[in-house]
């Protein structure tokens, strides 16, 4: 048994439980750790199939900015863990079972048979000296440069997107229009009320 | 020897539990977001193991830009909850069934 | 040439619409002098043409004036064909016209509608002449269409009046089943000859000869049907006779008009104007003949027990009506053409005479009230004289001849049941002799039953009504002697008119018989029908002025018969009980069930409730909850994936192939 054979196969272990005990996990911190933790494996995977660029930009980007970002929001908003809780064991058995049928049929489809060693051979590893972001970068900014600013703008509408949608206008700043001040007029200040003298009431 | 069919039947497992996932924890929006990312990082594998094992870096390629888009969509979609939260106090999905025909 | 016969047919048409459009401003005088003056102008072209065409023998004059429209191969326009007949036609329409004109100054005197009456009595000219100058079928459908129309307005005249409102709609409405069948007729002649043009129609008789239609009916028959039931309708045969006497609510001039001399004879006229196509079908004229003889004889009966004086000569209308039927069913069309031509005569005058009466009695027609009336109105009582004894077939006056022909045609017919209707026509001659003689006793003869303020007032009326009758009761009188040879038997008609000799030869057979028209008088006491007249009016003598207790005696005894007599068959019942309360009935029940319960609450309303019912089922789907949306996705997919991998066409495994 080769070296990354068991690396495959204690990453691979570890990605698969990490996943799966996040989705039955019932507090949702301990799920986003978990989610942490099976990203992790996933980038060392990354890293046995010698991307090792995406493998770092996963943490870096995914773990670093995504996660983080989704423990904000877990922190922010007060969650009622009873009645999620609640709802979870009635449905287990029904996932299970989608989830069984689904991969059973992908295993069918994915099987040794198709695309086993004999079918794709396992290529040589590249040298020591193999730069996997200068290969990248030959590509992209040459063959898939439009898909690269497409993405660009993308990511610019999303930041617009997201502070569009949460932002609440002018709610808690009160600031001074200039020209409005100027211009008011008295009787939008003042109103002068006539009141009839009447008797004094005697009091008692 | 790691043949293609072990790193596209472990992707497949992965993506299978984020199915499951999505199924078990339906009325947890967050529960729901993260799912969808681990769908996408079984995809991503998927994708990698291919490139690697055709020599083709296009692979690569586009796991970088399903990395972009998915930190786009976490974004949107977190503001989103965040918006449900402010308006009805819970995330709740059983309480946002306006869509209710 | 082409501008006389225009001239003649539009004369009357300007005439009328200038007084019916200006009438008021022109005032009672100008009014009818430019409508007499049309009818003038066209009785007297009318004759020129006669002349032109019969006695000089011109050519026949068939031409299209004016492209109506075209419709792929049909042509439909308006044009004139004038022969013979056509001629003859011209002559009594407009010359009865003319008098009726005449008489309608002294008879509307005093009514406010003058002009408007005017008016319509030209423009029911105009029609008629169109109808008989046409050349196509489509402009003989107009005139049809358009003498029904203008009869409607005239018998409604009196608006006011609720029984001629009453009368007016049945008329048309009754017309109207007729054109229906005329219609239908018109249509299938269209679809076997694919012409509506009259010459080219006759032409094709031959090759449209053998075919059938609905399985074993000969195509020929079917049409003469039809065609006979638009002729039923406007000259007025059993079943279709009913509107005739309620049509006497209008004035008289237009009973004398329009339902003695010129509308009701329009079946006739086309009829026989299609002599080539009935001559070829033995079934249609059998039928024509049959109910020719059922009119003349029943409808005779009905005149025996009427009261009202245009009663009486309406039920006489249609009698003989019925008799020229008779002589259309048995092939001796030109005879029918003749007694329609005397008939047109001596029934205006009847009519005319009868307004007369009505004017000086202060619009009484009662008759039971009159009696005694010759000495008042000596004038009335002779051209009623000599209009009764054209009637009943008096040796010598016009009625006599053409009659006598009728009844001697049939004799000579071999159709079925022509030995029935020779015994019809003949008791019909005992029958109109006996009604019209009762009328004349008991108006002009007799003790005067009238009362005493209208008998103080009582005279002669004015020249404007009496000289028309002296006009009309000339020809009455003298037209039979000196045009029965040549229209019958020299070939007045021959160019208009076809028969099929060897089968139907009755005509053939007078004209063996026919020696003269004297010795048709002289031969007369020798005849059946002869005795059969003297007969009738010995009856109506004993019963009308000898013993006129006898009368009541005789009703009361036959109480039975006399109610049948007097509810006219139960036609007028059996109409109203089927087809008016039929039709209202159905209209409820279609408004009810089909436009109600079927179209609102099922088609409309139910593809409402249908559409919200599959929109229930389909809603629960959209629950609103995110986690079932994502459910149906992922069940989706698992259902693709499994539907690629069992279907086989899949390229990467083969399971299930």
């Amino acid at each position: 048994m080769e070296f990354t054979s068991i690396l495959f196969y204690v990453f691979g272990f570890c990605f698969v439980a990490s996943a799966a005990l996040m989705v039955t996990a019932r507090n949702t911190m301990k799920a986003a750790m978990l989610l942490i933790l099976s990203f992790f494996s996933a980038a060392s995977i990354w890293l046995l199939l010698e991307a090792e660029f995406l493998a770092v930009t996963l943490i870096l980007v995914y773990v670093g900015a995504v996660m983080v970002l989704f423990l904000f929001v877990i922190k922010m908003l007060d969650v009622d863990q009873s009645t999620l809780r609640a709802k979870f064991t009635k449905y287990l058995p029904l996932g299970i079972v989608v989830a069984v049928i689904v991969i059973a049929q992908m295993a069918l489809v994915l099987s040794a048979g198709q695309f086993g060693l004999d079918v794709v051979a396992e290529p040589a590893r590249h040298a020591a000296d193999y730069s996997n972001i200068t290969e990248l970068a030959n590509v992209l900014y040459t063959a898939y440069v439009y898909p690269f600013e497409l993405a660009a703008v993308l990511l610019l509408i999303a930041i617009i997107a997201a502070i569009t949608l949460v932002h609440r206008k002018g709610s808690r700043s009160k600031k001074q229009d200039v020209s409005e001040q100027v211009n008011v007029q008295a009787k939008d200040r003042m109103r002068l009320v006539s009141i009839p003298s009447g008797k004094r009431k005697e009091s008692k | 020897m790691i043949a293609l069919s072990d790193y596209l039947i472990l992707s497949a497992i992965v993506f299978c539990i984020g199915l499951a996932g999505i199924f078990i924890n339906r009325t947890n929006i967050i529960m729901l977001l993260m799912c969808v990312e681990l769908i996408l990082a079984a995809v991503n594998t998927n994708f990698i193991a291919f490139s690697y094992y055709s020599g083709d870096v296009a692979g690569q390629i586009f796991v970088f830009f399903i990395l972009t888009v998915a930190a786009a969509e976490v974004a949107i979609g977190l503001a989103i909850l965040t918006l449900m939260y402010r308006n009805r106090g819970s995330i709740d999905v059983d309480v946002t069934n306006s869509l209710k025909g | 040439m082409e501008n006389i016969y225009l001239t003649l047919a539009l004369a009357p048409l300007v005439g009328s619409l200038i007084v019916g459009l200006a009438g008021n401003r022109l005032g009672r005088t100008l009014s009818h002098t430019i409508t007499i003056l049309g009818v003038a102008v066209s009785t007297v072209l009318a004759l020129y043409v006669f002349n032109h065409h019969v006695l000089e023998g011109a050519d026949v004059f068939n031409e299209n004036l004016y492209t109506w429209m075209q419709i792929g191969s049909l042509n439909i326009s308006v044009g004139f064909l004038i022969d013979n007949l056509t001629s003859v036609m011209l002559v009594i329409v407009s010359f009865v016209s003319l008098m009726v004109h005449i008489y309608t100054i002294g008879y509307m005197h005093d009514d406010d509608g003058y002009t408007k009456f005017f008016s319509y009595i030209s423009l029911f000219t105009f029609a008629m002449f169109m109808l008989v100058m046409s050349n196509n079928f489509m402009q003989l459908f107009f005139g049809w269409e358009a003498v029904g129309l203008v009869s409607y307005l005239l018998i409604g005249f009196w608006h006011g009046k609720e029984s001629a409102v009453e009368a007016n709609l049945k008329a048309f409405l009754v017309n109207r089943v007729g054109d229906f069948g005329f219609l239908l007729g018109i249509a299938l002649l269209l679809m076997f000859f694919g012409t509506l043009d009259y010459a080219e129609t006759f032409a094709l008789t031959d090759q449209v000869n053998g075919q059938t239609i609905f399985g074993d009916m000969s195509v020929i028959t079917v049409i003469c049907l039809l065609l006979f039931v638009g002729a039923m309708g406007k000259s007025a045969q059993v079943p279709l006779h009913v509107w005739l006497p309620g049509s006497m609510e209008g004035p008289t001039p237009i009973s004398a008009l329009i339902h003695a001399a010129t509308m009701v004879t329009a079946g006739i006229f086309m009829v026989s104007r299609m002599s080539p196509i009935f001559e070829l079908s033995d079934v249609a004229l059998t039928v024509v003949m049959v109910i020719g003889a059922i009119t003349a004889l029943f409808m005779g009966l009905l005149g025996i027990v009427q009261n009202d004086i245009k009663r009486v000569v309406a039920y006489s209308t249609l009698s003989q009506l019925g008799y020229m039927t008779v002589a259309l069913g048995v092939s001796a069309y030109s005879v029918a053409i003749f007694h329609l031509m005397t008939h047109a005569f001596f029934k205006a005058l009847l009519f005319l005479a009868a307004g007369s009466v009505i004017v000086a009695m202060h619009h009484e027609q009662d008759i039971r009230k009159m009696g005694n009336l010759r000495k008042k109105m000596p004038i009335t009582y002779i051209t009623s004289l000599v209009g009764t004894l054209a009637l009943i077939g008096f040796p010598g006056f016009a009625g006599f001849f053409s009659k006598d022909m009728i009844i001697e045609a049939v004799h000579f017919s071999n159709l079925p049941f022509a030995e029935w209707v020779y015994y019809a026509v003949v008791a019909g001659v005992f029958i109109t002799a006996l009604y019209s003689f009762r009328m004349f006793f008991l108006v002009f003869h007799g003790q005067s039953r009238v009362d005493r303020h209208t008998e103080e007032h009582l005279h002669e009326t004015a020249p404007s009504i009496t000289a028309p009758l002296i006009m009309l009761a000339i020809p009455s009188a003298i037209i039979g002697y000196f045009t029965i040879e040549p229209m019958l038997f020299t070939g007045w008609l021959d160019n208009a008119i076809t028969i099929n000799s060897e089968a139907h030869g009755s005509v053939a057979a007078l004209k063996e018989n026919f020696h003269s028209a004297t010795g048709l008088i002289t031969h007369s006491v020798m005849t059946l029908p002869f005795w059969m007249m003297v007969g009738g009016i010995a009856t109506a003598w004993l019963f009308s002025l000898y013993r006129t207790q006898w009368a009541d005696a005789i009703q009361k005894r036959f109480r039975r018969i006399n109610y049948v007599l007097e509810s006219l068959y139960g036609f007028d019942r059996f109409n109203e009980i089927v087809f008016v309360r039929g039709s209202r009935k159905l209209g409820d029940i279609l408004w009810r069930i089909s436009d109600m319960a079927i179209i609102d609450q099922f088609v409309v309303n139910g593809s409402a409730r249908f559409a919200r019912f599959v929109g229930s089922v389909i809603r629960p789907v959209q629950t609103g909850y995110l986690y079932h949306y994502a459910f149906f996705m992922i069940i989706g997919l698992m259902l693709v994936l499994t539907w690629v991998l069992v279907s086989g066409n899949n390229p990467l495994i083969d399971l299930g192939s």
